[in-house]
């Protein structure tokens, strides 16, 4: 498995990111989401979009029968996570994680990204306050 | 008249008319900066920066004290009417901007820029700008009605005091509370510490208020950011639909969303 290792100083500030505990969002409501409920998928990064209002980590998971679907998780915006330890490189195509994500109400493959912890056992969040 | 006199003639009226016009658009010229307009500029508090709400790393919305918020009667039902359509979201899921007040209040830093006759806001959230005039021009009698209002500022020993007037109905007091049309919002912004501010911010509005509406935010200095880009169109996978339901499109993974 092909994981970046983020430094010491990034793994720190992730940590104090993870105490913090819930996301935030500028521009949006979360009611498109089950904020009450969190479910993990594990894949394949297809790719991170670093744009603003927010990244989006796309995550090809394989489903029950074995065929390779896309997940869509929303996260901060990039100018938020950057000052908060992310790069646009944190994450790379091809890197295998399970995430956690508060799904989707209306059922699609996608959900708000919470938080997914690297081989090195690194924890990623979006960091944040309340809203 | 000869034909030629009449030509003058025509030309002469419509160089007047179109004086007469740029005259009642209320134009104010700024005198050009002396080099003593820059150095009394140092004698100022130094709110010039990069600043974000909250004591930094973004937690807590910096936001304390002041008074409650008491609609009139008249704009506790409107409030109650368009709550009651339980909008999961607002217009700014898919990009326009907020205005005054709520562009103040964004998990996204701004910066202040001091210049004669002028402070200037630059918003990174949505990219926005607001222009506070400290030249002497007054409040424009019958403003245009624009989403961040008309500004004017002016010192007042250590505080500047800012004053604007005119808002565009697009903009609310506070979510699902539109104001009337003499809305008025008063900042006083104050220097605290080397590095920290304070913005007291009092809404009047005596159609929709019965009452002054005052807050005050905490605001950092972060001396090592600068302002990032943030153009909202540029990816945005949020909507509502026309019945306020909140939505996400997740088409074409990768891809601009569509």
């Amino acid at each position: 498995m092909k994981l970046n290792t983020p430094s010491l100083a990034m793994a720190a500030v992730m940590l104090c990111l993870l105490l913090v505990g819930t996301t935030l969002s500028a521009h949006h409501s979360f009611s498109a989401f089950n904020m009450d409920s969190e479910e993990t998928i594990t894949g394949k990064v297809r790719q991170v979009d670093w744009t603003n209002p927010h990244i989006w980590i796309w995550l090809d998971v394989a489903n029950e029968d074995g065929e390779e679907e896309t997940w869509g998780m929303e996260g901060m915006s990039p100018n938020y996570l950057a000052r908060r330890g992310w790069t646009k490189d944190t994450l790379q195509t091809g890197d295998e994680i399970t995430a956690t994500i508060r799904p989707m109400k209306d059922g699609k493959k996608g959900g708000m990204f919470v938080r997914t912890t690297l081989g090195d056992g690194t924890t990623l969040t979006m960091g944040g306050g309340s809203n | 008249m000869s034909k030629l006199h009449f030509l003058s003639l025509l030309g002469a009226v419509t160089i007047i008319a179109v004086l007469a016009s740029s005259t009642s658009a209320q134009f104010y010229t700024t005198a050009v900066p002396t080099p003593e307009d820059w150095a009394e500029l140092s004698e100022l508090p130094d709110l010039n920066g990069v600043w974000e709400r909250g004591g930094g790393g973004g937690r807590g919305r910096g936001r304390g004290g002041g008074t409650p918020l008491s609609p009139t009667p008249e704009y506790t039902s409107i409030r109650d009417t368009l709550a009651e359509r339980g909008a999961e979201d607002s217009e700014t899921a898919t990009c326009p901007p907020p205005g005054m007040p709520g562009i103040m209040t964004q998990p996204y830093p701004m910066e202040f820029l001091l210049t004669p006759g002028k402070v200037t806001i630059i918003i990174e959230a949505y990219t926005q700008v607001r222009h506070i005039y400290t030249d002497g021009r007054t409040l424009p009698e019958n403003p245009d009605t624009l989403f961040f209002g008309n500004s004017i500022g002016h010192w007042e020993g250590d505080t500047l005091v800012v004053e604007s007037i005119g808002f565009s109905e697009l903009v609310q007091i506070a979510r699902n509370l539109p104001h009337g049309d003499n809305m008025r919002i008063d900042e006083r912004f104050n220097l605290t510490g080397p590095d920290t501010m304070t913005i007291e911010t009092t809404i009047t509005d005596p159609d929709a208020l019965t009452a002054p509406y005052t807050t005050t935010a905490t605001l950092a200095r972060h001396r090592d950011w600068t302002i990032a880009e943030y153009i909202c169109e540029e990816n945005n996978r949020n909507f509502m639909d026309a019945g306020g339901k909140a939505g996400i499109i997740l088409d074409n993974p990768g891809g601009l969303p569509r």
